[in-house]
């Protein structure tokens, strides 16, 4: 089942009077239950890609679709209802909020979707055993270290069940051992939730453990290789 | 909502310094301004107390001419039925009846205009009282002499004394306090040695008491008999004899030049208007009412023999000063506010500046712009809060002790106070309306600051803030 299906996506940026194709004629779908890594040099295009299959960013043309429903229709609040509901969000800096705790961070958007303090409860002490901070549950960001500031996040991005998690560049300010702990967490419960993560990354590691890995380059995709051997 | 007003209050935290200096301008603010109008609103009190609600009266029921041409010819008939009519209204407390006219005044080579006051001598006790301004006490010049040589007297009370030279006083609590003597043996030494003699008026008495400025003028004392002449009601002409039996000592220097105190039957004998007075004054339970009571009581009675007039008409200067005094203040606490205003903007601007980003995250995530500015308003309604509890909690002790205990001048300052026709005392408000708007004041502030933020937060480009 295809969660994410873009269609000859565009994004044009204007820098003075130069023309910059950050995203040129992209076409891509995600199936439900894939571990996917975006990877390319600095500049290609990648995060802007990203970034308009979040919804966060308008594309200058073509479309995203998400479970059937085309991202361009959605303006304002009604967009941010759906990013809520249907997309999870890892940013390279954490991006946690920084007076609320570990487990206040988690069901932050729980509560934003107005779900039962219980189910909250319930899900986040879940979430964060998960991603191994079922000890650290009152922990505010300020007393974690990066890897464990990161694993929060991922246990939000997942506290709202979205249909999939978009990563930008989760380990970059990681170390080794952070990087791969976050990776088999976010493995593990890729494999246990279905929910279909894509990464954008020029971490080695990251591609290693990718299951599908789209090379971009100049805003185009140049190559789409699946690790069991599909291209 | 409990989480974001938890976020809120952890938020406004995470700069203390920056909350603290914040809350501390809307403190200082607070205080300073509802102290200053306290004292203020207190002095304005004290003001229509001492003129309106101990001398002339709330309201004042008049003939229909009088106020424009206010003389004996424009005066009314005094009924039971007029009084019964008007103590019907149960905010009436007393109605005191009043014959006001001018006359000559002659003693030996002195002659001057003074003012007639009829007064039932039995209700006037409950209105402006007279008998509590009879003069007990004359620092006249050859009786302070004695007073100088008393050994227990210091330099400095001496020197008090001294400014007080040929003043009236009608208490030894009064000559203490503005004396600034507290030993009550000196005081009652103080006492004996400047006694002056004088009674108050019998409510048939054909006697007068004159006014204290006027009586040193007159050179008049008790016992003295004092020649009034002048026009009586519809032209006839009115003259007598009259034995001082006391002096009382006016709070308004204008009145205490020229005020004679007459019992009601004789001032109506004297001006030949047998039943007939002026001004029927009439004060009130609730002060707050007066305009309700004044319509009520123009409703009752029959407006071609009455009009009822309030003080604010028939004594329009002293509602001008207040009005032009309070109106000061105002433009003073305007001020006060509007540099906390800006203090205020300023830390707004700088929150939100600092937090764009994070603003952009939460947007991503899923919070509307919506509850975004929410948070913002609520931490900005807890900074303010905040500086404004505090702000009135801490003036909240002084204004309860300022209130109950008035802060007395002494010397220098209490003559001044005197001379200027005041009381030297100055009483704060109580708690009220003004005490409450001042904290509404800081949150509107707060809002009105919170203004543009939210703008801000409403026009977001969420990759723009999520760059920042």
């Amino acid at each position: 089942m295809k969660v994410i299906q873009i269609k000859d996506l565009h994004k044009t940026y204007s820098e003075s009077e130069v023309e910059v194709h950050a995203v040129n004629g992209v076409t891509l779908d995600f199936a439900e239950g894939e571990f996917a890594a975006i990877v390319g040099p600095s500049g290609s295009g990648k995060t802007t890609l990203l970034n308009m299959i979040g919804g966060l960013d308008d594309p200058t043309s073509g479309d995203v679709k998400v479970g059937g429903t085309n991202m361009s229709d959605l303006k304002g609040e009604a967009l941010t209802d759906f990013r809520l509901n249907n997309i999870g969000f890892v940013f390279q800096s954490y991006n946690l909020i920084p007076v609320l705790t570990a487990k206040e961070n988690t069901e932050f958007v729980m509560r934003l979707q107005g779900k039962t303090t219980q189910e909250c409860e319930r899900r986040t002490i879940e979430l964060l055993q998960a991603v191994g901070l079922g000890e650290r549950i009152n922990a505010r960001p300020s007393k974690s270290s990066g890897g464990q500031q990161q694993r929060v996040a991922v246990a939000r991005a997942l506290a709202s069940k979205p249909k999939f998690v978009l990563a930008d560049e989760p380990t970059a300010n990681l170390d080794s051992k952070s990087t791969e702990t976050l990776l088999d967490i976010m493995e593990k419960l890729n494999k246990e939730e279905n929910i279909t993560f894509v990464f954008s990354t020029h971490d080695a590691r990251v591609v290693k453990k990718a299951r599908r890995v789209i090379t971009i380059e100049d805003g185009k995709i140049i190559s789409d290789v699946r690790k069991n051997g599909g291209e | 909502m409990k989480r974001v007003i938890q976020m809120a209050w952890r938020n406004i935290w995470r700069n203390r310094k920056r909350t603290i200096i914040t809350a501390a301008s809307i403190f200082f603010a607070l205080f300073f301004a509802i102290g200053m109008r306290s004292f203020q609103l207190g002095t304005y009190g004290h003001m229509i107390h001492q003129s309106i609600e101990a001398y002339t009266g709330y309201l004042q029921v008049q003939s229909p001419d009088y106020f424009d041409e206010p003389g004996l010819d424009n005066a009314f008939e005094y009924s039971a039925e007029l009084v019964q009519n008007i103590n019907s209204n149960p905010q009436v407390k007393i109605a005191v009846p009043r014959v006001e006219s001018f006359a000559l005044a002659s003693i030996g080579a002195k002659t001057k205009g003074v003012l007639v006051n009829g007064i039932d001598v039995e209700k006037e006790a409950e209105l402006s009282n007279p008998q509590r301004n009879l003069v007990r006490y004359r620092f006249s010049s050859h009786l302070m002499e004695k007073v100088y040589e008393l050994d227990e007297l210091s330099k400095d009370q001496i020197a008090n004394l001294k400014i007080y030279g040929n003043a009236s006083f009608s208490s030894l609590d009064k000559i203490s306090l503005n004396c600034g003597i507290t030993n009550k043996e000196l005081l009652n030494k103080i006492g004996k040695l400047t006694a002056f003699e004088g009674n108050y008026l019998q409510s048939d008495d054909d006697g007068i008491l004159v006014s204290d400025r006027l009586s040193k003028f007159m050179h008049l004392s008790i016992g003295d008999t004092l020649v009034l002449m002048g026009t009586g009601y519809q032209g006839s002409s009115a003259a007598g004899l009259f034995p001082v039996r006391g002096i009382i000592k006016i709070p308004s220097p204008e009145l205490d030049n020229k005020l004679v105190y007459m019992a009601l039957p004789r001032a109506q004998q004297f001006f030949d208007m047998e039943n007939m007075l002026t001004t029927l004054a009439i004060n009130i339970h609730d002060n707050g009412k007066m305009l309700e009571v004044q319509h009520e009581l123009d409703q009752q009675l029959d407006n071609e023999l009455y009009v009822v007039k309030n003080w604010e008409e028939f004594n329009p200067i002293l509602k001008q000063t207040i009005e032009g005094d309070s109106a000061g203040g105002l433009v003073f606490i305007a001020i006060l506010y509007v540099i906390v205003f800006f203090g205020i903007f300023g830390t707004v601007l700088m929150m939100i500046a600092e937090r764009k980003r994070e603003f952009g995250v939460l947007n991503a995530i899923g919070m509307r712009k919506r509850q975004l500015m929410y948070v913002v308003v609520i931490e900005m309604v807890f900074m303010g809060s905040l500086g404004a509890v505090m702000g009135m909690l801490a003036i909240s002790p002084l204004l309860y002790l300022g209130n109950k205990y008035p802060i007395q001048m002494t010397g220098q300052t209490a003559k001044m106070y005197e001379d200027m026709g005041y009381e030297a005392v100055m009483p704060m408000a109580s708690f009220d309306a003004y005490f409450w708007w001042q904290a509404i004041i800081v949150i509107i502030m707060v809002l009105l600051a919170s203004y543009f933020p939210l703008k801000s937060i409403r026009k977001l480009k969420l990759m723009n803030a999520l760059r920042a």
